[in-house]
């Protein structure tokens, strides 16, 4: 199917075109995280070593997941977007190895279906494919509906990604861990289980100022910060902390410095110290040649590797140049 | 002969841009503990296969094989494990690695037309697929089949029989055999042995009767090839699988010169229970004058030597013959030529008339004098001054019967006699038809020593390129064997139908001869343990690794253990074990009586000759013959041959 509704369109009548959005324009979520924190561990911001010889859990499962989408037709000026995200969570086992215990993908389109000339319009809606419908006021300049586009995608995966990990979290054997890649407190059923962590690579949001904004971006490799509890009405109550894995000195602030999301809890904080521990173990392998492998766990790296190479292969850039074609 | 298997999937084809399918060639990928290696036999089942009329099958042998991780470069590793390899065994999480293999196309079908491999699942081949990626099914069914088990094909616990066609082995499409491998280890004898086993329990009843004539150059290796030797559990399971009786075989004559002394045999199966049936390889001047140029070097081959011979060959040898000086010769034995020669001598410098003799020039005849009585002292005991020759059963040849030929004690010059002379006569015989089988295998080992690549032309050499190039459709068929293959004539070699490798020297499979193998495929034959063996045959269009059990004879270095040889016997009791030998009703006083205070020369001669007549009454025949020829006749006092005038520039 996936081929076969954008062909429909393309016969009846709309322009094929081969856009690939830049995946410089980055998520949308960190820039609204909330911007206020409250310590729950010590009376100011500080730093902690991390128990170096904490061992691993015997079992981890890590979830992430990938998007990719494309515009593949105009039918006049609006765009028609063709969209696929997935997600997967493979558990590590005592062999160290990492297998694929659960996965999910979906393919869909976007466009402003009204807007689409009535041929376009049926044969879309003959092909079977699901579509997300833009809003009207989303039309305009192809960036503002192409932003719209985007946020559409993001939500489709944040979805299957929770929807996924929600099922995972669920079957998690006694001691097993689940590693979130991304924000933990978009689920309520990931955020209260004692045994999820989720780990944000991007640090859009901003909990501190002063000294301790400087305390917490200059934290030492092999050390995290105080745990503290973001204040958000928009996601659920968790605790949270930063830890390096790698030394930010020659390079960036935010060289090697994760931000760790788990459970409102009081065990939180006394089990900060060895998750961190065996956290920062985690950044080996390194995961090149990722650009954000000092702060990309390699076995995240891993699942995102298994489901780009289970990604549909027309989604990548097209290697040919886009001059326009000569005449034959 | 063939079982199936259901086939399981043990992989999966994969191409890109850099390193695609092929016609000739693919890659696929495995699980990391897999089974498979260098060497297994795989089949590809492109989509569609299995539907009727559509999908491609792709049958290839593993070549090579690779495996990587994701790790970008190797300094990342460092990083990773901050400079301690110790911690780097520690990381929590194991690198995604891949197991990459590259396997050369065996066959395709449909053969045509002929493209690239299917990117499809890849599955270890059953043994009816070892025989389709083969093309054995050619010669493995139908109403003559000509198969010859030569081993089983072994890999990831499986192991299907794999043959040679007979018509591409033993002739007449092709022929010849040619197996190389470094000495102790590549087991080139005992697979020899093996395959000649399995001929004749396989040869083709539609081709006729075959035997075969093995050459023993060194030690003891072919001396007890009628004695069983020891096999394991899985030796036996192996003949089974191949379908062949593990047996010695049934019926080997064993052929060898007597010493210097003319009685004790010159081998080393001169055990009592063993030596009754070693036939003593003797022969005269007739014998030898034929293949007189096996004996001259590059120097001595010129037209005039070769006229001389050819003109003793034709005019004197057992004729009457008139040296022009007055006397009379009837030129028989070595004996008899030196005879005529010292009458030429005679003649010449006493009448002082010319250096030529009947347009032979003096130096001709001494050069050829000192060539023939060169090896008469050389090769005492093969070679009589005076009495009949005991020979190989020419023309009496008979089916599935091994000849040895013992010369592993015989100089090197009457090494390259026996075996021209030998090869020759088979030849001769196969030509005419008359040699009483259709098909005779030759075995040489060493044959870098009879056919090197470099060096001078000798008889030998040519003899060998003869037969490689047109014996097939004689039926005469070289099996060799050498050390280095490289060091060997590349035409006799190259004639080889099928090629056995054991395992190699590292030096030797650096040699250009070997490119067009991989780097796996080398390190594997640098490798190969015991009875392992890499066959080309011209149906296998890569070369196949087999496994095949070890030879149902006794090993050469166990049966001198089992059977020691006997120390030499002195000359009486040595006459005693060869006539009762041929009559056991003789008594070892009667013959001590006989022969006390006759000269030992008379009791050779005839010795020899009972041997040669094989008589109801061996002792009343040898009483005769030695009575007639031992008349007390004293011998005539040897005159020296005076020195002559210098009469030629040439050196001899």
């Amino acid at each position: 199917m996936a081929r076969g509704w954008v062909d429909a369109i393309v016969a009846a009548g709309a322009v094929p075109v081969s856009y690939v959005p830049e995946a410089s324009i980055g998520r949308q979520a960190d820039a609204a995280e909330a911007t206020v924190a409250e310590l729950v561990e010590d009376a100011e911001l500080r730093t902690h070593r991390v128990d170096a010889a904490a061992p691993a859990p015997a079992a981890v499962s890590f979830l992430d997941g990938i998007q990719q989408w494309r515009v593949v037709g105009q039918s006049g000026v609006v765009p028609l977007v063709r969209a696929y995200v997935a997600a997967a969570v493979r558990r590590r086992g005592g062999d160290r190895r990492l297998r694929t215990v659960a996965e999910r993908s979906l393919e869909f389109a976007i466009t402003h279906v009204e807007a689409l000339a009535a041929p376009v319009r049926r044969a879309l809606e003959d092909s079977g494919v699901t579509v997300v419908n833009l809003a009207a006021t989303d039309l305009g300049q192809p960036s503002r509906t192409l932003r719209a586009a985007h946020v559409q995608v993001d939500r489709a995966r944040e979805q299957l990604e929770r929807q996924l990990g929600e099922r995972c979290v669920t079957d998690l054997r006694d001691g097993e861990w689940l590693i979130v890649d991304g924000l933990l407190s978009e689920s309520e059923l990931l955020a209260r289980h004692p045994r999820t962590l989720g780990v944000i690579k991007s640090h859009g949001a901003q909990f501190f100022s002063g000294a301790d904004l400087e305390r917490a971006l200059t934290v030492p490799a092999g050390h995290r910060t105080s745990v503290f509890a973001p204040q958000s009405h928009a996601h659920q109550p968790i605790y949270s902390w930063y830890l390096r894995l790698w030394p930010w000195e020659g390079n960036d602030l935010l060289y090697g410095l994760l931000r760790i999301e788990a459970r409102a809890h009081r065990e939180t904080v006394a089990a900060a110290a060895g998750a961190s521990g065996w956290l920062v173990q985690e950044r080996a392998p390194v995961s090149t040649p990722d650009e954000r492998w000092d702060r990309l766990l390699y076995a995240i790296h891993d699942v995102e590797t298994y489901l780009r190479a289970r990604a549909p292969r027309d989604f990548l850039s097209p290697t040919a140049s886009r001059l326009p074609r000569a005449a034959s | 002969m063939i079982q199936r298997q259901t086939p399981e999937s043990i992989g999966r084809v994969v191409a890109t841009e850099l390193k695609p399918a092929t016609p000739h060639q693919f890659h696929f990928w495995t699980a990391n503990e897999t089974t498979i290696g260098i060497g297994a036999i795989v089949k590809v089942e492109g989509p569609g296969a299995g539907d009727q009329g559509s999908g491609r099958v792709v049958f290839g042998v593993v070549t090579d094989g690779f495996a990587y991780s994701d790790l970008a470069t190797p300094l990342h590793d460092v990083v990773g494990a901050e400079g301690d390899p110790a911690k780097a065994a520690e990381r929590p999480t194991v690198r995604q690695e891949i197991r990459l293999w590259t396997a050369a196309v065996l066959r395709q079908e449909p053969e045509e037309p002929l493209q690239p491999v299917p990117l499809g699942a890849v599955y270890l081949a059953s043994d009816a697929d070892v025989a389709q990626a083969l093309r054995m099914d050619a010669y493995l069914t139908g109403a003559q089949p000509t198969g010859i088990p030569v081993g089983l094909y072994t890999a990831a616990g499986h192991e299907a029989p794999v043959y040679l066609d007979a018509d591409f082995l033993l002739g007449p499409e092709a022929a010849h055999l040619n197996i190389s491998g470094v000495s102790g280890l590549a087991t080139k004898t005992s697979a020899v042995e093996f395959l000649l086993a399995s001929i004749f329990q396989h040869f083709p009843a539609h081709k006729g009767r075959i035997a075969a004539l093995c050459f023993n150059v060194k030690g003891p290796d072919l001396c007890f090839l009628d004695r069983p030797g020891a096999l394991d559990d899985a030796d036996r399971r192996r003949y089974e699988r191949l379908g062949i009786t593990p047996q010695p075989f049934e019926r080997v004559r064993y052929y060898a010169p007597c010493k210097a002394d003319g009685v004790n045999l010159n081998t080393l199966r001169t055990h009592p229970d063993l030596v009754g049936d070693v036939e003593p390889l003797v022969w005269g001047l007739e014998e030898v004058l034929d293949f007189a140029e096996v004996l001259l070097n590059r120097d001595d081959i010129d037209a005039k030597a070769d006229a001389f011979i050819d003109f003793l060959s034709d005019r004197v040898l057992n004729k009457e013959f008139d040296d022009g000086f007055g006397g009379s010769h009837r030129v028989q034995t070595f004996a008899d030529l030196d005879g005529l020669f010292r009458a030429i001598f005679d003649g010449l410098e006493l009448t002082g008339r010319s250096d030529m003799w009947r347009t032979h020039h003096i130096a001709t005849i001494r050069k050829v004098r000192n060539r023939l009585s060169n090896i008469s002292t050389r090769c005492k005991g093969l070679v009589t001054d005076d009495g009949p020759s005991n020979d190989l059963p020419w023309g009496r040849f008979e089916d599935r019967t091994v000849y040895v030929v013992d010369v592993a004690n015989v100089d090197a010059l009457g090494q390259d006699l026996v075996f021209a002379r030998a090869v020759s006569k088979l030849r001769e015989h196969l030509e005419r038809r008359d040699l009483g089988v259709e098909a005779v295998v030759v075995f040489v080992d060493e044959l870098n020593k009879y056919a090197p690549g470099d060096g001078p032309e000798t008889y030998v050499r040519k003899m060998l390129l003869d037969i490689s190039e047109r014996g097939r459709y004689l039926g005469l068929v070289l099996f060799a064997a050498e050390q280095f293959r490289s060091q060997v004539h590349r035409r006799v070699v190259g004639n080889a139908g099928t090629t056995l490798f054991g395992r190699m020297d590292a030096d030797e499979l650096a040699t250009p001869g070997y490119q067009v193998l991989s780097p796996a495929t080398k390190i594997k034959l640098a490798t190969l343990p015991i009875g392992e063996l890499m066959v080309r045959h011209p149906h296998f269009t890569q070369p196949i690794f087999l496994r095949f059990p070890r030879p149902a004879v006794l090993r050469g270095r166990d049966g001198v253990e089992r059977f020691p040889p006997a120390t030499d016997l002195p000359f009486e009791d040595a006459v005693v074990r060869q006539l009762v030998r041929l009559d056991r009703r003789i008594r070892p006083n009667q013959v001590k009586d006989l022969i006390a205070e006759r000269r030992p020369d008379d009791v050779r001669r005839a010795l020899a000759a009972v041997r040669r007549t094989r008589p109801e009454d061996a002792l009343a025949y040898f009483r005769r013959i030695l009575g007639a020829r031992v008349a007390p006749v004293t011998a005539p006092a040897r005159e020296a041959v005076p020195p002559l005038n210098p009469i030629s520039e040439e050196p001899y």
